[in-house]
């Protein structure tokens, strides 16, 4: 029984059912936030130590996010928080109505930091509805690109996002103390990536100047040329389009992607050992870090990377195909796993808009799935946007962000979701190069000029800060042993004579046609939810990582996990004068997530005169 | 002349600025132009920032996704240069399109914010980024449009839109002129090619410092040495076209335009200069040009991966000329895949495959063929 807080139920056969007996089966609780807002606003007037902490935008991030909140200085104490996405776009109305086959390349500029799987998550959305099944070389074959993006996009991040924060220069400003302790630190994976110290490392993660930030630049383009070899150009692929790939693929295109996804073998090795060893170095210095950005493990993940012999984008079998993905679709709760059925991942999911820009919707056409599974009117196939800029409130409206929970439950998403589920759940297909124990993954990369090593990532006790970037540096192997198994499926396909890419496919002038697409994000769960109403888009709704991580309250008072994650952050930093305060703890917390947030809003226009139903997505690149 | 290249040969590279810096505003963006930036390898990003490409000023950049300062520390810069006060030359970079904040403000709020000023109740407020761009643009050395956002107004200004987004040429209009007396410039693309966003920094940085000449630009602003051919011609399958051959599905080999391509009417060099680091390149993999950097686009390219209309009449002009040349061509190349001995012995000894003889006909043709080619100049080994 998956749901505690929905009215689902399952019958002995599995079936889902509504609740009987509740007069309103989706209410919920509605909290004021008025008194908490008095509460601090006394205490602001009257303690100088405790004050508004605000950045806006909080950079090192994609897109525009700003937070707030409000810190006693004294105590070294958040005491509240608000996440704000500060920019909407309006995509989802521009999609109502166009031609479907217009929906990977429109949805695909909601976010230009993880260029294509928009497109990729449009194209599943657009098979499932349209029955469309692409052959066997064109899943492989997208396997593969959108593991190469994660190539790109998981250095960006730790190295030129995150990585600042941890360099040398930023620490001898905000924690002088750690330096000579780093200095006197050995580094334990010094064979594979060569330095001595922990403040030797440090050094090279200073922005533009340090080795390991501008080696990391230069691998993402790496990651890039493999990319662009399928995928045209990077971001908004050209070739991604429902049916498969819009791709020509030559030995020369094989060869090409091969010589560049090696590189990440011997790299794999260096960013793990790097990262094993600043981190443990500030978890073992102060033990006091391991709040940093500290949540339950409650999270959730649309799973990636099909098999050629289970997709086919049916709803009927969605469940089946889901679970045989090389990640691992589903739900945590508090690092338990509750579910790894697409079905059930799709139906506990709700927004509520009732601390942002929009209007409430009304109206509840999808009462049920196509397995009679129930859906609340908050589910994005129910959902209408209906943005109404305003000014900002704490008590009341403050982002153009929703609040999206599963079960009503906000959740948390992330690359390391997918590793987390992944070996959680040990659903994933045998492999030569990953093994899931249930408790860590163990990821065997071959020998390039490093000998072939087995890495394993092993899930921790504490889901903070640091634990968020270790595991997306640990995504990086995994992504690249994907890459790699696909790429060995590809020569096996073209051996024996599979050589389509892509199937037609016609858009059908009548009838309704639903589906969804559940593709992972470089920072994880992604989903487009379509409505075909005869030939046409009549309903588009996007949720990316960043919409369910930068979310605001939920109507019945419950933070949103950059709030959450930053309210138990302690403050470390040292420093004389609240003047002097940076913030470091704060923005390594919210950086851990590695927001993005372009995708986080997007709207629909529902009519002509400005109705719009919105579309969530769940990175920065939304807010239009 | 002799002068000018006497200097040439004389003294340090001239180095007028040392530093310029460069302000990043996105508006209605997906940072896929940041993106695109990053990619780019002639000149790369690092080069510019780290001041290493001689001659070019080292580039000072206050932008949200590589700043090492948040909140009001990374927007304090913002306020000068706003102000005319920043005591250095700069340039305005802007990603994304321009929302009509007009519009958001009748219900008191916005659509797209960068940094914060106090209300009357000395709450925090966004500014809309718009209002940036217009302060700023006044004490501008140039203002610099990029990706389709920015430069035509893009997906965002797409039929239907809510936020009646636009370009930054439609909120500085037409009068505008930067310190350098420019117009707006425009590098278009939906994600531009990174280098084409680089290499026209590092273009207007070498002019700055008197090393290059004022790059050129057309109507709309486009670097004119970057956009004046459409990307058909560049095009690794124009030979297709011409040979009248077309892809029937996606992932054939052939011209893609029977399966949606719009190049022969697109302004675009991606084919020639692939997407990152010369990989790449839409039509090059196989992938229907949608004409993302043109003003029309996404509406006038829509339905996307529908044959469009204008290609009917061509592409069945070059199955029909294609074919009679394709056939002569074959011939030739029928030819040109023998050397002199191996027509002298009369025998391809290739363990291949059996390689036919020609027949009379084709010796025909080729003798009368050499004799064109050789009609006024000796033929090798003939003397
Ligand atoms: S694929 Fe497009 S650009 Fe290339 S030859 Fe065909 S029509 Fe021209
Ligand atoms: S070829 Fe077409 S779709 Fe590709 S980048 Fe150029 S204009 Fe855009």
């Amino acid at each position: 029984m998956c749901f505690k807080n929905l009215p689902i139920a399952f019958d002995d056969e599995g079936n889902a059912y509504l609740k009987e007996g509740l007069k309103d089966p989706y209410e919920h609780k509605v909290v004021d936030l008025g008194e908490e807002q008095e509460v601090l606003k006394g205490l602001l007037e009257r303690n100088g130590f405790i004050r508004n902490i605000d950045y806006d935008p909080v950079t090192r991030v994609a897109g525009a996010l700003a937070f707030h909140s409000v810190v006693d200085l004294e105590k070294k104490k958040v005491l509240s928080t608000n996440s704000m996405a500060t920019l909407f776009r309006g995509y989802e109305v521009i999609l109502k109505g166009r031609d479907p086959r217009d929906a990977a390349y429109i949805s695909s500029r909601a976010c230009g930091v993880c260029g294509g799987v928009h497109a990729t998550t449009a194209a599943l959305a657009i098979e499932m509805a349209l029955d469309i099944k692409p052959p066997p070389l064109g899943i492989v074959m997208r396997n593969i690109l959108l593991a190469i993006e994660y190539l790109y996009d998981h250095p960006l991040h730790l190295f030129l996002l995150a990585g600042p924060d941890y360099s040398e220069e930023l620490v001898r400003e905000t924690n002088p103390e750690l330096i000579d302790k780093a200095a006197e630190t050995k580094a334990k994976n010094k064979d594979v990536h060569g330095y001595d110290t922990v403040l030797d490392i440090m050094k090279d993660l200073n922005p533009l100047k340090g080795k390991l930030y501008l080696e990391a630049l230069s691998m993402t383009r790496v990651a890039r040329e493999a990319y662009v070899l399928i995928g045209g150009k990077y971001p908004h692929p050209q070739s991604v389009v429902p049916g498969g790939l819009s791709v020509t693929v030559t030995a020369s295109v094989l060869n090409e992607v091969y010589s560049r996804l090696i590189k990440f073998f011997d790299y794999s090795q260096k960013v793990t050992g790097i990262w094993d060893d600043v981190f443990d170095f500030f978890l073992e210095s102060n033990p006091e870090y391991a709040k940093c950005g500290i949540r339950p493990a409650t999270m959730m993940d649309t799973g990636v990377w099909d098999r050629p012999d289970h997709y086919d984008a049916s709803f009927a079998n969605c469940d089946k195909w889901g679970e045989a993905r090389w990640s691992t679709p589903g739900v945590l709760v508090d690092g338990e796993v509750v579910t790894t059925k697409l079905t059930e991942l799709n139906a506990g999911i709700e927004e509520f808009v009732e601390h942002s820009y929009y209007e409430k919707w009304d109206g509840h056409r999808f009462k049920e799935d196509a397995n009679g599974m129930p859906l609340s009117p908050n589910h994005p196939w129910n959902k209408e946007t209906i943005p109404k800029p305003g000014k900002q409130s704490w008590k009341d409206r403050y982002s153009w962000d929703t609040a999206p929970t599963w079960d009503r439950m906000p959740m948390e998403a992330g690359a390391y979701t997918r590793m987390y589920m992944t070996a959680k759940a040990q659903k994933a297909p045998a492999s030569k190069f990953l093994e899931n124990t249930g408790t860590s993954m163990k990821i065997k990369v071959p020998k390039h000029f490093l000998p072939e090593k087995t890495l394993e990532w092993k899930i921790p006790e504490h889901w903070n800060a640091f634990e968020r970037n270790r595991a997306r540096a640990y995504c990086i192997p995994y992504s690249a042993m994907v890459a790699m198994e696909n790429w060995l499926l590809a020569m096996d396909l073209i051996k024996n004579g599979e050589t389509k890419v892509s199937v037609p496919y016609e858009i059908p002038k009548k009838g309704t046609h639903i589906g969804f697409g559940a593709w992972g994000a470089g920072r994880g769960f992604l989903t487009h939810h379509l409505i075909v109403e005869n030939g046409v888009i009549e309903n588009y709704q996007i949720i990316t990582p960043s919409t369910l991580n930068a979310a605001p309250r939920t109507p019945w008072g419950e933070m949103g996990p950059y709030e959450e994650a930053v309210l138990n952050t302690p403050i470390l930093e040292k420093f004389d004068k609240p003047e002097d305060y940076k913030g470091i703890d704060i923005l390594r917390a919210i950086r851990s997530f590695d927001p993005c947030m372009p995708c986080t809003t997007h709207i629909m226009a529902k009519d002509s005169d400005h109705m719009v139903t919105r579309e969530v997505t769940t990175c920065a690149c939304g807010v239009e | 002349m002799t002068q000018s290249l006497a200097n040439h040969f004389q003294g340090p590279i001239p180095n007028v600025f040392d530093e310029v810096h460069a302000f990043w505003i996105a508006g209605g963006s997906c940072d896929g132009c940041s993106i695109a930036t990053v990619g780019a390898t002639s000149p790369s990003v690092e080069n510019l920032l780290n001041g290493t490409i001689p001659g070019a000023a080292k580039v000072i950049l206050h932008h949200p996704v590589l700043a090492v300062n948040a909140g009001e520390a990374f927007i304090e810069p913002f306020r000068l240069a706003a102000k005319g006060e920043l005591g250095a030359p700069f340039v305005v970079l802007c990603e994304g399109s321009i929302m009509d904040e007009s519009l958001a403000a009748e219900t008191g709020g916005y659509w797209s914010g960068l940094g914060a000023d106090e209300d009357e109740n000395g709450d925090p407020q966004p500014i809309p980024s718009s209002s940036w761009v217009t302060r700023m643009s006044v004490h501008a050395a140039a203002v610099i449009a990029v990706g389709t956002c920015a430069t035509w107004g893009g997906v965002p200004a797409a039929a239907n839109n809510p936020t009646n987004a636009a370009s930054v040429m439609d909120l500085l209009g037409e009068d505008y002129r930067s310190i350098l007396g420019l117009p707006v410039v425009n590098i278009p693309g939906c994600a531009p090619q990174g280098d084409n966003i680089t290499e026209t920094i590092a273009a207007v940085l070498l002019f700055l410092n008197g090393l290059a000449p004022l790059p050129e630009f057309d109507e709309l602003g486009r670097p004119q040495w970057l956009f004046d051919e459409t990307v058909h011609r560049g095009c690794t399958r124009a030979g297709f076209y011409e040979e009248g051959t077309f892809a029937e599905e996606h992932g054939d080999k052939e011209c893609l335009v029977e399966i949606g391509c719009w190049g022969p009417v697109v302004q675009c060099n991606i084919n020639k200069r692939g997407a990152i680091n010369n990989a790449g390149g839409c039509m090059n993999v196989g992938a229907p040009c949608i004409g993302c950097t043109m003003p029309g686009f996404p509406d006038s390219f829509a339905p996307f991966y529908k044959t469009p209309p204008g290609t009917m009449v061509s592409s069945n002009i070059s199955r029909v000329t294609g074919t009679v040349i394709r056939n002569l061509r074959e011939m030739s190349m029928g030819n040109l895949n023998r050397t002199t001995k191996w027509d002298k012995d009369g025998h391809v000894p290739s363990g291949w495959g059996h390689v036919k003889e020609p027949n009379l006909v084709k010796k025909v043709v080729k003798y009368a063929y050499q004799k064109m080619q050789f009609s006024d100049s000796p033929k090798p080994g003939s003397k």
